[in-house]
């Protein structure tokens, strides 16, 4: 007797066809225009990828286990989108310096939270959410003369602007990352390891896995793939703002629990995220279109959330 | 006698499989009766059937001859039927006395909870074991800080504190030392005697005789033999539980004496080995050496061997083929090719939602390189599956899909693959089937053969007495008595355990 048993990633990627197609249907949809609906499709898909890169690091702390969360990934993604704005002033040549600095701050944020949180045992919760508000500290300071700047012409084109074929770049450079985290989680021994430290601690360790070392490696990546994060936001929005990165925070942690990652960690993929990534961006913009007051967005987001959930634990109760 | 309980061609499935076939079991007041049979075999789903943990398809209960049905544990207790889990239900955060009387807590009449009475209560409870902890225990101390045994004494009480007319022990003596088992059992002959009926579950075929009035025997599902346990022996029993008796030698051959043991060169050098348990051990291991460590529970046996391995902080020297180490962490330890196989599977030897080619791949997946291959990796994993007998449905399935007996040869299976020279064992055959305990015998026994050197910890005195070279009997974190040569006897190893002082040369 073979049950047919579906990922949750495949099940939030069905769920946001079936939505995407049913949207036709709406007074104001694409109806039987299938240009209309291909244009639709690319544009979520690429508003998509700023909160699923934001993600990536959220996946991974989460993976980690013991409570692993990254409550800073907000701040982090509005300072190193200041940084890479202040930096460049719209000179393509800062482009490449840029990325270079906001991996690093990014990183350097993320290493703080991990030596607090390994060393200082400080639950992860607390420390990433004390650490967001130092950043927050941070920005304003940074803030306070009004920031002067400009992004490069050459992010421009690629991030928000159609590259091939009528795909964005950023969707491209989405594939690219989304392969470069599947290697990094597959296919290297931080990965697997990783999964390991997730489950369990002692079992680790008692197989030589060096677990504050993991720890704070997996922080700093956290903190880095955020810098990556907000550098891109600001590749499209092309602006900068004091809570840039705020809206960001909880849909990310929402899109790792959609993309089936248990959040008590050791179990999870990157492409989930993914799918998380396009479920909630696909949802905010369907309700978006039908005009729903910014009351119901939220409840209907906050609901397709517990629904998912409630779901993938049943599956789980079921295989036991 | 009469029959209190009476359960009958009892099937259940879980999903395609069938975990109870024909599972019979019968049991009268005043009587102990000893349900064996390997790992996977089903003992345990026709005790939850009894308990009312799960649901059976098929078959039925009797009850005082007239059928029932348990639709959740809760039922069962009603009427009179209460189990001391092997799998420890209790919640650590509590205390011993709010464990024990949970839901079920004395109340003043104005309902709230009557907290001398619950005191007074534990408090006799408590008296029943009296004595064989290691520190007295009261009803108020947190269940977290204690050790397994006193934990899993607690469980017992907890079962026993409702009165039940019949008590179901599943693997209740696992991690009990002798001296508890003992009060156990003493205790089990008082409930015999009011009238209560206790079913036994357990893998040591001595407790069974020695407890045992009666005994059924399941093998895959089904019951495959029932009688009175005086008319049985103990290899007529284990034939029944696996079919092919002759992997049962539990005795190792060509066994190394004292003075050859002298030629061969030393391994490893402990000494003044101090944490906060021990006090100052010193031992040598000669390579292809089994060292069997004793003792009754807690003495610190585990704690030596997790110093060895760098687990825990210690002071004093450890000296490996004339070099001086002091591993900070586990890694340090595994790079001297030294392997460890922790006493609690579940936590600590295994990643239980993970794969069982990533759990024997563990310790190893920086020698695959970046990216891994993968192809190579399985290759490994195979291997090793073969190499241990490993039943399983595919290296990609969960280690939970794995019985006992199985899930441990993954804890071994992983540091197999990287031919560790010492071997430190915690324990390994606890919770273990009988065939899967007999393949692993065999195992040790090659692994000596081919120079590798092995210490053994084991709580399972047999074991210790047919396998090892040489045995060390640990008491209060410190060795008491070596045990060599002719004096490798069951009765010099209690002996020496419980600290009594006679010891004779022969059995």
């Amino acid at each position: 007797m073979k049950k047919l048993r579906i990922s949750p990633p495949a099940a939030a990627l069905i769920l946001a066809v079936t939505l995407f197609l049913l949207s036709g249907l709406l007074p104001n949809g694409f109806g039987s225009d299938m240009s209309i609906a291909r244009a639709q499709a690319t544009n979520i898909v690429r508003l998509a990828v700023f909160l699923g890169v934001i993600a990536a690091g959220q996946t991974l702390v989460i993976i980690s286990g013991s409570e692993g969360i990254d409550l800073s990934a907000g701040s982090v993604v509005t300072l190193t989108a200041i940084l890479a704005y202040v930096m460049i002033k719209g000179n393509d040549s800062m482009v490449l310096p840029a990325i270079g600095v906001v991996i690093l701050v990014g990183a350097l944020i993320g290493l703080v939270n991990g030596i607090g949180i390994t060393y200082l045992k400080i639950s992860p919760f607390v420390m990433t959410l004390g650490m967001a508000g130092v950043v927050k500290g941070l920005i304003i300071i940074l803030n306070h003369g009004n920031v002067s700047g400009k992004v490069a012409p050459i992010m421009t084109s690629i991030i928000a602007r159609p590259v091939v074929f009528g795909i964005p770049g950023a969707i491209l450079i989405w594939v690219v990352f989304g392969l470069f985290m599947w290697f990094l989680l597959e296919r290297t021994p931080f990965g697997r390891n990783l999964f390991a430290i997730g489950v369990n601690r002692i079992t680790s360790t008692l197989s030589g896995i060096h677990v504050p070392r993991m720890n704070l490696a997996t922080y700093s990546l956290a903190g880095a793939l955020a810098g990556i994060g907000g550098f891109l936001l600001v590749g499209n929005t092309g602006v900068v703002f004091i809570s840039l990165g705020d809206p960001y925070l909880f849909p990310s942690i929402a899109a790792v629990a959609v993309g089936g990652t248990l959040l008590s960690g050791g179990k999870g993929s990157y492409w989930g995220t993914m799918s998380g990534a396009i479920v909630l961006t696909l949802i905010t913009s369907l309700l978006t279109t039908m005009q729903m007051p910014e009351s119901v967005r939220r409840m209907v987001l906050g609901g397709t959330l517990l629904m998912l959930i409630s779901i993938y634990g049943r599956q789980r109760a079921l295989r036991q | 006698m009469t029959v209190l309980l009476s359960a009958q061609n009892i099937v259940k499935r879980y999903g395609g499989v069938i975990a109870l076939s024909d599972g019979n079991l019968e049991v009268s007041s005043g009587e102990v009766v000893a349900l064996v049979g390997a790992n996977g075999s089903g003992k345990s789903t026709l005790s939850k059937i009894i308990n009312g943990v799960v649901v059976l398809d098929g078959g039925q209960l009797l009850l005082d001859g007239v059928p029932v049905q348990f639709p959740s544990p809760q039922a069962a207790r009603k009427m009179g039927i209460a189990t001391v889990f092997q799998e420890l239900s209790l919640i650590p955060q509590m205390s011993i006395a709010e464990n024990i009387w949970l839901t079920r807590e004395p109340l003043h009449p104005t309902g709230t909870v009557d907290q001398k009475e619950v005191t007074e209560r534990t408090k006799r409870l408590l008296k029943l074991f009296e004595g064989t902890f290691k520190t007295e225990l009261t009803p108020d101390v947190s269940v977290s800080s204690l050790q397994p045994d006193e934990k899993q004494i607690i469980e017992i009480l907890k079962a026993i504190s409702v009165d039940p007319r019949i008590l179901i022990l599943d693997e209740a003596t696992a991690s009990l030392d002798s001296r508890q088992v003992s009060r156990l059992f003493e205790l089990v002959a008082t409930w015999k005697l009011s009238g209560k009926a206790i079913i036994f579950v357990s893998h040591r075929m001595e407790e069974i005789f020695r407890i045992a009035d009666t005994y059924s025997v399941l093998r895959n599902g089904k019951t495959v033999g029932s009688g009175k346990i005086k008319e049985v022996t103990e290899k007529e029993l284990v034939n029944l539980m696996i079919e092919k008796a002759s992997v049962f030698t539990h005795a190792r051959q060509n066994r190394a004496g004292a003075k050859e043991l002298a030629q061969k060169p030393v391994y490893l050098t402990v000494n003044a080995l101090a944490t906060d348990v021990l006090r100052g051990v010193n031992l040598q291991v000669r390579r292809g050496e089994l060292l069997g460590l004793g003792g009754l529970m807690g003495q610190g046996q585990r704690e030596l061997l997790r110093s060895i391995f760098g687990y825990i902080h210690y002071h004093g020297t450890i000296n490996i083929l004339g070099k001086d180490v002091h591993y900070r962490h586990p890694a340090d330890a595994i790079k001297d090719r030294t392997a460890f196989v922790p006493g609690d599977r579940g936590k600590e030897g295994l990643l239980y939602i993970r794969s069982i080619l990533e759990n024997i791949l563990l310790p190893s997946w920086k020698e695959f390189g970046v990216p891994t291959r993968m192809k190579k990796a399985h290759e490994v994993a195979v291997g090793v599956g073969e190499s241990l007998n490993l039943k399983m449905a595919g290296l990609d399935e969960p280690v939970s899909s794995l019985s006992g007996g199985n899930a441990q040869k993954v804890v071994i299976g992983k540091w197999l693959k990287r031919k560790p020279q010492l071997l430190l064992l915690d324990d390994p055959t606890k919770g273990v089937d009988v065939g899967t305990k007999a393949e692993f015998y065999k195992l040790l026994a090659n692994l000596c053969d081919e120079g590798k050197t092995i210490i053994f910890y084991s709580s399972d005195d047999e074991e210790l007495v047919g396998l090892c070279d040489r045995i060390l009997v640990m008491h209060d974190g410190n060795i008491r008595t070596e045990l060599v040569d002719r004096m490798i006897t069951k009765r010099n190893l209690v002996a020496a355990s419980l600290g009594a002082s006679e010891e004779e040369q022969h059995e």
